[in-house]
């Protein structure tokens, strides 16, 4: 989804209201309940909380000008990948098999045979519309994000089709960009 | 959970800025090489013993040269394999699904086309192959033959300059006065198959 993404695809960058902020605090803590003791570090309360918005109805949360974290129009928020490779345990793990890689680092959306084929691995309590980190076979570290388009018993199941959105991969364009002004 | 989960240290490749262990996807893994040899020798074990390997041809090759030939002919020799080595093959660009990127040649074809019975016109491809822009060359072949000119979109993606009336005598001339980046030997007529001009 960050295919091609710079600083030309920002529309706007506000610092957010105390209320907002406490807002965007209280539901990354829903959603991540593994990042609650390291929320303060992370999202100090009083540091100004930037929101850039951009193209696509897309909002990503900056923190002394590091992007954490993003969403789209309104939905859960998802880690950066920098964010990911700090604290690998926040989130479910899918695991897709070797072939899958070079696919997925070049945007592509995750197939359900890539998780369900012998390199593949699936945690089978995820539902639907949740956030994923994609983990690669043999790899130590996350690969990209996505967002489960199935729950993973549906995608064992069904065995075909779209399994999981791929959100933002390593090397896409927010990746590259490290600091945003 | 009473323990803080502590921000966990990945180690980034400096050329690709992935981590290291995803160098292999990288945009130029033969970059990387040298980087993760110094730096992360433990996920690539192949590659030190790779490393090594070229090492030992290197020395093999430069011995053999100069025992083999006389001291004349070992300079020569003892040059031509440090070339050989040195000279990287280029590497087949691979698309993301595994297509094989074709390398395109550098040439200009000239192609006449009837259009009426009297009139034709000359069409001319590949220019922009040479980093020239359609636009400017469509207006300056107009102008220098006294006709009309257009940039047109051919089958495919590529462009092509049509010129109206047939201007192959002194096309070839033109082309290399104007843009001297086109050699005499890169511009074709097709004629059933294609014909090289040198006269």
């Amino acid at each position: 989804m960050f295919k091609k993404f710079s600083s030309e695809d920002v529309s706007s960058q506000n610092q957010v209201k105390a209320s907002v902020q406490r807002k965007i605090r209280q539901s990354i803590a829903e959603e991540y309940p593994g990042l609650e003791p390291v929320l303060d570090d992370l999202l100090p309360k009083k540091v100004p909380l930037i929101v850039v918005k951009c193209q696509n109805h897309l909002n990503l949360v900056l923190v002394n000008s590091v992007p954490l974290f993003f969403n789209i129009r309104d939905g859960p928020y998802m880690p950066t990948l920098r964010l990911l490779h700090q604290y690998p345990n926040i989130m479910k793990k899918f695991q897709v098999d070797r072939g899958a890689i070079k696919f997925v680092l070049a945007g592509a959306n995750i197939m359900c045979p890539g998780l369900t084929s012998p390199g593949g691995a699936l945690d089978d309590e995820v539902e639907a519309e949740t956030p994923v980190a994609i983990m690669a076979e043999g790899k130590q570290h996350a690969l990209a994000i996505g967002f489960n388009k199935m729950s993973a018993k549906d995608i064992k199941a069904i065995n075909k089709g779209i399994g999981v959105d791929n959100m933002h991969y390593l090397n896409d364009g927010l990746w590259k960009m490290e600091r945003l002004e | 959970m009473a323990e803080k989960p502590q921000p966990v240290k990945v180690l980034y490749c400096s050329i690709c800025s992935l981590p290291a262990e995803y160098c292999e996807f990288g945009p130029d893994f033969e970059k990387c090489k040298p980087w993760l040899i110094n730096n992360a020798p433990e996920l690539y074990p192949d590659l030190l013993k790779e490393a090594s390997e070229k090492e030992a041809e290197k020395v093999s090759e430069q011995l053999q040269s100069i025992g083999v030939s006389s001291s004349a002919d070992g300079a020569a020799s003892s040059a031509r394999p440090g070339n050989a080595l040195s000279s990287k093959q280029e590497d087949v660009k691979r698309l993301p699904g595994g297509k094989i990127k074709k390398k395109e040649k550098q040439e200009v074809v000239i192609e006449k086309v009837v259009r009426n019975r009297r009139k034709c016109i000359t069409i001319v491809k590949g220019l922009d192959l040479f980093g020239i822009k359609l636009s400017d060359a469509s207006k300056k072949l107009g102008k220098k033959f006294a006709t009309g000119a257009s940039v047109v979109k051919g089958p495919t993606e590529k462009e092509q300059i049509d010129v109206q009336g047939d201007i192959s005598y002194d096309i070839v001339e033109y082309i290399t006065e104007t843009w001297p980046a086109v050699p005499e030997t890169a511009i074709f007529f097709i004629e059933d198959g294609k014909k090289v001009p040198a006269s």
